[in-house]
């Protein structure tokens, strides 16, 4: 399973430069146009949704309820914006989101990085057995850990804490952090440990001055992979936390449901555009890492 | 293994990580296979009832059933877009030659999204009164008959909430397949093509065969996230109308968090564990065995 994909290729690669046959031409021709429009196709799909939570976020309510879903905003509004800010706390949110994405990274990073130390590095007899261990976590559902945890929780007061959202999501991306940070240490020379051995440097030093500085690529693939999936969590933040004051977005973005089921749309689809916004600049920005990282992630896992 | 080592240093690199994952992980799998045995509302004292919930379960439980065959059925059509999806993109990708770059990033924008902002989206995209996106569409096409409020029709809401699971990350298995057909060798494929080889030949006998590997991962990926699916049925139906749209996992919450009812839900935990294990076991055991055959 484990699988090393070649690294990107290049840009543009120039098709297989046959001499095609007169009578074999017209068809390639028809394939590429055909096969453009799907992919056209396939991006509107993919992207147009997005685009039009936007434009809705932009409309005034009126023109929301009674127009062509499809059509053009009459006139461009921000007042769903001011109402959004009004309904909810999305700047509270929005921070609980980054506390918890943040408590996570650290945690996933930095045990992740030990984890596939002792088990790569330092070698022990049950290291097979180890990352077997660490395989269930790959598996499993994340819904197996609620009930037990949600008992476990309210034994030692850790409901409605940051602390409960924490430690599940960390510890169900620990697994994959530990199979990249290991198949990332399989890459660093052997002799670069001897010869810091022989100078005398034991496992501590060895793993603050070599390994540590040497990982700071894939820590940025890890931390990019395992945010979006911790930045979204709806799951552990929806069982374990109660009080506002700890939303993190996902909930937050649930308190735009009015009573009966009645619900402000323009205004939800603004908090949404306001709550996706950072993730999606980090992604814009650094699309290239994360494309890389995800990728990545599960040749390797 | 590094020379002057110790098994102090081991364990205090290994202790932390375990320590972690197995009280967020491990323990609470242990947790829930014991609580399977027991009848527990959280508040009274726990009574052990041997199999009595596992029998319910697989005998008596005409609503688990219905959550099972629902979960295959999402589990499918999750399957189909984001494989299937993934697939023919990443193929055809593999012919532009220009803005590659560009339609990678697009396609997995809503990768990024959260599942509550999905759920949103679509609760309008399906909508008809005032008429959603998907409604309008069919009009425009001539389908207008096909019209209907997609999340109140029985028959179609299971591939309503299921669809947008599908359109989430198809994206991303879709950069993994494209990652490994870059990697064939050209030459190979060059050789086919001066061979005469057809497109199809082409990918079924050179292309396919060579990214095997990483299409047994992503099968076992998307499987394991079909089946632990949960965020947007949730938010969309909550399981209805009736049980239409309820899945193992919208079930087994409602059994704990509303009907607090702890032992019966942990043996549905039990068995949806079981049944991940099942579907990667089968995965391994039917791709390896065509791979050698």
């Amino acid at each position: 399973m484990i699988t090393q994909t070649a690294p990107a290729a290049p840009a543009a690669p120039a098709p297989p430069a046959t001499p095609t046959p007169a009578a074999r031409r017209r068809r390639p021709d028809l394939f590429r146009i055909l096969s453009r429009v799907l992919i056209a196709l396939i991006v509107v799909v993919q992207v147009y949704p997005l685009a039009w939570l936007f434009l809705t976020s932009l409309r005034s309510e009126h023109d929301f309820a009674t127009g062509d879903p499809f059509a053009l905003p009459k006139a461009l509004t921000l007042e769903n914006y001011a109402r959004a800010f009004e309904t909810g706390d999305l700047g509270k949110n929005i921070l609980n989101s980054f506390i918890v994405t943040t408590g996570a990274n650290v945690l996933i990073v930095l045990l992740g990085m030990m984890a596939a130390y002792a088990i790569q590095v330092l070698g022990f007899r049950l290291s097979k057995l180890v990352r077997g261990l660490f395989l269930i976590g790959i598996i499993v559902p994340v819904q197996i850990a609620l009930v037990p945890l949600f008992i476990d929780y309210s034994a030692v007061n850790l409901l409605d804490t940051y602390q409960s959202m924490i430690i599940p999501l960390a510890g169900f991306s620990l697994p994959m952090s530990v199979y990249l940070f290991s198949s990332f240490f399989e890459y660093i020379p052997r002799e670069t440990y001897e010869a810091a051995s022989l100078d005398g440097a034991g496992p501590y030093r060895i793993f603050g001055l070599i390994t540590l500085p040497l990982s700071v690529n894939t820590v940025v693939t890890v931390v990019l992979v395992n945010s979006i999936f911790i930045w979204n969590d709806f799951i552990f933040a929806n069982t374990f936390v109660l009080s506002e004051e700890l939303k993190t977005i996902p909930l937050g973005l649930q308190n735009y449901i009015g009573a009966m089921g009645k619900v402000d749309w323009t205004a939800t689809f603004a908090a949404v555009c306001v709550t996706i916004t950072p993730l999606l600049l980090v992604f814009l920005v650094l699309n290239k890492a994360m494309i890389q990282g995800l990728e990545s992630g599960a040749t390797k896992g | 293994m590094l020379p002057n080592r110790s098994r102090l240093s081991v364990l205090v690199f290994l202790l932390p990580p375990l320590l972690l994952y197995g009280a967020a992980v491990l323990f609470p799998i242990l947790q829930s296979l014991f609580l399977s045995f027991f009848s527990w509302n959280g508040i009274s004292d726990m009574e052990f009832v041997g199999l009595a919930n596992y029998i319910r379960m697989f005998t008596a439980d005409d609503v688990f059933w219905r959550s099972f065959f629902n979960a295959l059925g999402y589990l499918t059509i999750c399957l189909v877009l984001q494989l299937g999806g993934a697939l023919v993109v990443a193929s055809l990708l593999t012919s532009l030659r220009r803005g590659r770059e560009l339609i990678k990033t697009l396609y997995l924008l809503p990768a990024v999204i959260s599942t509550v902002a999905i759920a949103f989206l679509f609760v309008r995209i399906y909508s008809i009164d005032p008429v959603g996106l998907l409604n309008q569409l069919l009009d425009w096409i001539g389908l207008g008959s096909l019209e209907r409020a997609w999340l109140s029709d029985v028959n179609t809401v299971l591939a309503a909430v299921s669809a947008p699971e599908g359109w989430r990350f198809t994206g991303l298995y879709m950069l993994i397949i494209y990652a490994a057909l870059i990697s064939v060798p050209k030459e190979l494929e060059e050789a086919a093509v001066l061979d005469g080889a057809s497109r199809w030949t082409l990918f079924t006998k050179i292309r396919f065969p060579h990214i095997r590997p990483v299409w047994i991962t992503t099968t076992i990926m998307a499987t394991t996230y079909g089946l632990r699916g949960f965020d947007i049925p949730y938010l969309m139906t909550n399981g209805g109308p009736g049980q239409s749209s309820e899945l193992l996992t919208t079930y087994m919450y409602k059994t704990a968090f509303t009907s607090t009812d702890f032992g019966y839900a942990s043996t549905n935990s039990v068995f949806i564990v079981i049944e991940c294990l099942v579907a990667v076991g089968l995965i391994l055991f039917m791709l390896k065995r065509k791979a050698e055959s």
